[in-house]
């Protein structure tokens, strides 16, 4: 298998890190200092940071079977995006405070519902020795 | 509505300033070099180095001056820790993008300084629309 923190990877690792880090530093924010106000919310932005951060280390290629922990969390970015971005659509008031799966991610220029197709394309895309 | 305040020294706020908005643009048009040296396929050089310590530099001040200013402005809890949260997240980005981008040499490491350019104007847009004005 070719490498995944390689060439475009490289891009997509820094993306992926930058999602990691915005996604941590907002859930600690929510949680410090407003974690009563809308804890689904809150408790959800804590799973998209942790999410992120695996996708990220997954691609990186840290620890011991990162392929596999890529895939984990890409596949589950794919299932959270889509799934908190329509309920948000149908029902605004189900998370009264934004995550970043809001509305598909609409917030952050839909960066959050392309990033694990691109993610998945580019495992499948390496998934052999180049 | 949040007040604006004068300073101590009666001046308005460099944070309200054009400084910022400086530093914001320099930090795209830095992306925007990038993307040029990923077009040319050119790799990273002492000037792109140059510039984006330049970038960083500036991002010091920003926070430097923001941390005195922010005795003058209404800015707390939840806001303040924001404010401060995406400066100090302004001055890991572009060395960290470094780091990663310097340990290849490919047109995927290039464009990670890109990436790096970017988030860094991200960052002092969203600091400069928490501090009130």
């Amino acid at each position: 298998m070719s490498s995944t923190s390689s060439g475009a990877g490289r891009v997509l690792v820094a993306v992926y890190g930058v999602f990691a880090l915005a996604a941590t530093a907002r859930s600690l924010v929510q949680l410090f200092t407003k974690a009563d106000e809308a804890p689904l919310a809150y408790a959800l932005s804590a799973l998209a940071a942790v999410v992120y951060i695996a996708a990220t280390l997954g691609l990186a290629e840290v620890g011991p079977s990162p392929r596999r922990l890529a895939w984990a969390a890409v596949v589950f970015e794919l299932v959270g995006v889509l799934t908190v971005g329509t309920l948000t659509v149908l029902d605004p008031e189900l998370f009264p405070d934004a995550t970043v799966w809001s509305a598909y991610g609409a917030g952050y220029g839909w960066l959050p519902l392309v990033l694990p197709f691109a993610g998945i394309a580019w495992l499948w895309h390496t998934r052999r020795s180049a | 509505m949040k007040s604006r305040r004068w300073n101590a020294l009666g001046q308005s706020d460099l944070v309200d300033s054009p400084f910022p908005s400086v530093v914001l643009v320099a930090s795209l048009i830095f992306a925007a070099v990038v993307l040029v040296y990923v077009v040319l396929d050119r790799t990273p050089d002492w000037g792109l180095l140059g510039a984006a310590g330049f970038i960083e530099g500036l991002t010091l001040v920003l926070l430097v001056v923001a941390g005195i200013q922010v005795g003058g402005v209404d800015l707390s809890g939840g806001a303040l820790v924001t404010f401060f949260g995406y400066l100090v997240a302004g001055l890991v980005l572009l060395p960290a993008g470094f780091v990663w981008s310097l340990a290849e040499r490919s047109r995927g490491a290039t464009a990670v300084l890109m990436v790096a350019g970017l988030a860094q104007a991200f960052v002092i847009l969203r600091a400069m629309q928490v501090w009130p004005s």
